[in-house]
């Protein structure tokens, strides 16, 4: 389940660090880079739930996903993956139940990241 | 050097993400957003592109859809293409192995495996290079050879070109004593014609008679020693052995002096008085590079 994820793996945060070397600035960038990516990933996500589109709501939900698992938001990561097999299963009725479920945890991502001083 | 990774995925941090690791180890990228991006990149002329790092759920143009454009296209399809996957899309990877692609990268990225994986096809995109220049060299060596011996063939009957060209006849041209049968003749009144005469008509009646008499040397299968204006030296059973030399010889000039008796006729229609003079001399030369 989705709410079983952490908000924020500090240790997959880590191990990004150490992979690059203990670049902060990098790290510190590309969180910058996600915000805005993921900033964009929701609209279209919420235009494809209010649209009852099942098949445009699979890319963004995906990248969702897969960016957020990078950064350790695994909550956010799984909320992705659930929306993304919805999507691809057609199964538009209960997409903007999901989409406002990603959107709360969008926030408290945001919040937890700011904590981590990641955001600048 | 084709050592550039082109990174086609939509997500901008797994782009960064990527594009960072491979500068830590050297390997610069360029990235691109989706599938039709990235064939627009790699259908630029003389573009580095020595690796593909393909994510698989893209906007407008897929990975699978890209993966089967660059399998497809003759000029690269054996560009390695390895796919960028989360754990949770091995079915996809599976399909995508099936279409071409050389290697996966799991998501999260462990910069380990992406350096290992992304030398590796490196150092196999380099050894196809290096296969292909190769390739072409021999094309061309062959194209040479193959223009040589026409060029020889010109000069020689073709068994002899064939020979002289073979391992054998080199051992052949070594000069050697042996049997032969030479058939010399030349025109009878050619130097009086060729001081009265324009040069533009001694080159072209030379020209016809060289040409027919040409013809009769290859079909008897002669080997012609050397001609100089009117003259020719032709003799047999050297370089390749033929035990009818003589019989050879003979026929080969009776054939000779019919053909010229059709071309005097019409020579001298044209008012040119020419005769035909042909010998035979039987006997050992020493033959071959002396």
């Amino acid at each position: 389940m989705a709410d079983d994820a952490p908000v924020l793996d500090r240790s997959v945060l880590a191990e990004l660090r150490e992979s690059v070397g203990g670049d902060d600035a990098f790290i510190t960038d590309l969180v910058a880079t996600y915000l805005a990516e993921t900033a964009d990933h929701l609209a279209a996500m919420d235009a494809a739930a209010k649209a009852g589109d099942a098949a445009a709501i699979v890319r963004p939900a995906h990248t969702l996903k897969s960016s957020s698992a990078a950064l350790g938001a695994l909550r956010l990561a799984a909320i992705g993956r659930d929306i993304e097999m919805a999507g691809r299963a057609g199964d538009a009725a209960d997409l903007p139940a999901h989409v406002a479920d990603a959107r709360a945890t969008w926030a408290a991502t945001l919040r937890e990241m700011a904590v981590a001083g990641l955001t600048r | 050097m084709s050592d550039l990774a082109l990174i086609v995925d939509d997500s901008a941090v797994n782009r960064q993400l990527l594009a960072r690791h491979l500068a830590s180890i050297g390997i610069e990228a360029r990235e691109v957003v989706d599938g039709r991006a990235a064939l627009a990149a790699l259908a630029e002329p003389d573009n580095d592109v020595g690796v593909v790092l393909l994510d698989v759920v893209m906007p407008d143009m897929d990975g699978y859809e890209t993966l089967a454009a660059i399998k497809s296209d003759e000029a690269l399809r054996h560009l390695p293409v390895i796919m960028i996957s989360g754990v949770d899309e091995l079915d996809s990877v599976v399909r995508c192995i099936q279409l071409g692609a050389t290697d996966y990268l799991p998501k999260p990225f462990n910069p380990t495996i992406l350096a290992a994986r992304v030398r590796a096809s490196l150092a196999d995109k380099r050894m196809r290079d290096v296969e292909v220049a190769h390739a072409a060299e021999q094309a061309t060596l062959l194209q040479t050879i193959a223009l040589q011996k026409e060029e020889l063939s010109r000069f020689l009957s073709p068994q002899v070109a064939a020979l002289v060209s073979s391992p054998e006849g080199q051992l052949l041209l070594a000069g050697h004593r042996r049997e032969a049968t030479a058939v010399f003749c030349d025109l009878r009144g050619f130097t009086a014609f060729s001081d009265s005469a324009e040069p533009e008509e001694v080159l072209g009646m030379l020209r016809e008679y060289h040409s027919k008499m040409g013809e009769l040397i290859v079909r008897y299968e002669g080997t012609l020693e050397h001609f100089a204006g009117d003259g020719l030296m032709v003799f047999f059973n050297d370089p390749v052995p033929q035990p009818d030399h003589v019989e050879r010889a003979v026929r080969m000039a009776v054939a000779m002096r019919e053909m010229f008796a059709g071309l005097a006729a019409r020579w001298a229609r044209l008012g040119f008085e020419l005769g035909f003079g042909v010998g035979i001399a039987c006997g050992y030369a020493t033959l071959g590079r002396i």
